[in-house]
């Protein structure tokens, strides 16, 4: 393409762009996952343990908390994805559409909780959730029998996370999706007007397919982030009790911490990292069949001709 | 820079009025919209202006008077002399801290990227492909799930309890890489880098005096989103540093939290965990101006072509 010159100094320019990337990359990338791997085939509490090969992954696919850390996310993502994505998609089909008044103000504002780091934000909704700092709880109280709600009893406790997280990154998937719709041409919607459609059908027919390359991105990040929660329950186990197995992370910090078993802390991380990849290969997988099917289904439409 | 390319110029003015048409049915269903929208930027903004209000107040008065009423300045001006005498004056010690380790991170980390970024754009050599290939996989994992073998590298490598080991994990990023080869590819023509070569520049002259004007914006964006996700940071700290000199301010509020509840520590120090907290966003609300402009368009950029 570019570098046509034979000279051996040339051919090493992009290696030496890469070095230090690809120097760091290794040393904090690859070789944690590859020694953590190595420490995954030992067992014992104080120094080297001895090798039991792979008998702490036949321990972890057997550990019952393990499992419940994991459906506890995957119960937590399924509710928080579908409240927060759902928003922040009606908002910003909202916000690009010309009826509503104040759109740069709304824009704003929505995007704001996004400047909170997610430590403090979970600090502030911790506060907020005490009925003697937040009066709003004891109102809420009036449909208990006057006790205002325990948000973060154990049952609550999730409910209380999906909240904050909602919270903060509500208006900055709404903003990835307003920038996708911005780059639109407005032409599209002429053209749709033309053919009949009106403000809600442009934008379920026409917007939203149009920028679904970015909604896959933020479900992506989303799923990713979903299964690493720890900093809210971590803070909020300050507050009040939070089970030790509650969300992978939390555990696998446990296991390290409160237990010492860096051994076994080791095989659940790499045991998550790869229950990780797995769900974003298959939701990558699953959303690209789904385009490869409406596809085909475009090309027959094509073939019988009928304008669509 | 808004979105690079865009396919059919339509300045933001015809953007802005383009649609407008009101009729009467129209104008009802626009005011009718607005209640649930603004219901629900109460919500996005009210517990934030709650901490701002409550940074004044004394323990007393947080418990005491309406959430939202505002106190008297001389409160603020009480719990910012508190808060400065609170252990030795140790939350400006993090503050300190959380900026240094965020300018490091940020600084180096967008540098790194880039080089790496413009590199896999605009060269081609053998392990290009496997390079591009190892990138996109390691995008798909989460750094936490990386945090407990990093933890264990740096604890085997007794980095424990130094400034390195919250910043050197930090300065290789894949998303960074991919985001800047994105980036690379759809703003600079290859034309420049051979006119570069034509006038006599080395690679490296072209990078510097050619290319990284070119690509400022992307770096601003990266630069932005690597500082706040590093301001963000807590739970590599928590695993890495034990002497609290070295903390952050997310993690040494998260200490005073964490001492809320064992009775033995004296007045439960809530106006300061407040105060810190408001003041910990700060750095975030000053350059929250470029980052609405450049994240939106930074990212939209990367993820339309993911």
């Amino acid at each position: 393409m570019i570098v046509s010159q034979r000279s051996w100094s040339s051919r090493a320019v992009p290696y030496i762009m890469l070095a230090p990337f690809l120097v760091l990359f290794f040393g904090f990338f690859i070789y944690p996952l590859l020694y953590a791997f190595r420490l995954s085939l030992f067992t014992g509490r104080t120094g080297r343990g001895t090798f039991v090969g792979f008998a702490n992954y036949i321990t972890a696919f057997k550990d019952g908390s393990f499992w419940s850390s994991i459906l506890t996310v995957a119960r937590f993502g399924v509710m928080q994805l579908l409240i927060m994505l759902i928003l922040a998609l009606a908002l910003a089909l909202l916000l690009d559409s010309p009826i509503i008044k104040a759109r740069a103000t709304f824009r704003l504002l929505y995007f704001l909780p996004y400047a909170v780091p997610g430590v403090i934000a979970a600090l502030m909704w911790g506060f907020l959730y005490s009925p003697q700092l937040n009066p709003l709880l004891a109102v809420l109280g009036i449909f208990r029998h006057g006790k205002p709600p325990d948000i973060l009893s154990q049952s609550n406790l999730l409910f209380s996370i999906v909240n904050i997280v909602t919270w903060e990154w509500t208006g900055y998937n709404m903003t990835l999706y307003f920038a996708g719709l911005t780059s639109l041409p407005l032409e599209l919607y002429d053209a749709a007007k033309m053919d009949g459609c009106n403000e809600f059908q442009t934008a379920i027919r026409i917007k939203l397919p149009l920028i679904r390359p970015v909604i896959i991105f933020t479900w992506i990040l989303s799923i990713i982030g979903t299964f690493q929660l720890f900093n809210e329950p971590f803070i909020l186990s300050s507050l009040t009790a939070v089970p030790s197995d509650f969300t992978p992370n939390v555990y696998i910090y446990n296991m390290a911490f409160a237990y010492n078993n860096f051994h076994y802390s080791a095989t659940l991380s790499f045991f998550l990292a790869f229950v990780t990849l797995c769900a974003s290969l298959l939701f990558l997988y699953l959303t690209s069949g789904e385009q490869r099917r409406a596809g085909r289904r475009n090309r027959s439409y094509d073939a019988r001709g009928v304008a669509k | 820079m808004s979105t690079p390319k865009r396919s059919l110029g339509s300045s933001s003015l015809q953007r802005l009025y383009h649609g407008r048409s009101y009729t009467r049915r129209r104008v009802v269903i626009g005011v009718l919209i607005l209640i649930p929208m603004s219901l629900l930027a109460m919500y996005f903004i009210l517990p934030l202006f709650w901490l701002l209000v409550s940074t004044s107040k004394s323990t007393d008065q947080l418990f005491n008077t309406p959430m939202f009423a505002p106190s008297s300045l001389s409160g603020l001006v009480t719990n910012l002399r508190d808060l400065g005498q609170k252990e030795g004056g140790a939350y400006w010690r993090w503050y300190l801290n959380s900026i240094i380790y965020s300018t490091l991170t940020a600084g180096l980390g967008t540098l790194i990227s880039a080089l790496a970024g413009y590199s896999l754009s605009k060269y081609e050599f053998k392990l290009r492909g496997a390079v591009r290939f190892m990138v996109l996989v390691a995008l798909l994992l989460p750094a936490a799930t990386l945090t407990i073998p990093v933890f264990l590298l740096i604890k085997s490598l007794r980095l424990m309890d130094t400034y390195v080991a919250v910043i050197l994990p930090l300065l290789a990023s894949p998303f960074g890489v991919y985001f800047m080869n994105v980036y690379v590819g759809e703003t600079m023509p290859n034309e420049l880098i051979d006119s570069g070569r034509i006038d006599g520049a080395s690679d490296y002259q072209i990078f510097r005096r050619i290319a990284v004007p070119i690509i400022g914006p992307g770096l601003v964006t990266l630069f932005l989103i690597s500082f706040i996700s590093s301001w963000n940071n807590f739970f590599l700290p928590l695993l890495v540093l034990s002497s609290s000199k070295l903390f952050p301010a997310t993690l040494g509020l998260q200490m005073w939290v964490s001492k809320l509840i064992s009775p033995a520590t004296g007045i439960p120090p809530y106006p300061l965990i407040i105060l810190g907290s408001a003041l910990s966003v700060l750095p975030m609300a000053v350059l929250f101006p470029f980052l609405r402009k450049h994240i939106a368009a930074g990212i939209a950029t990367g993820s339309i072509k993911a």
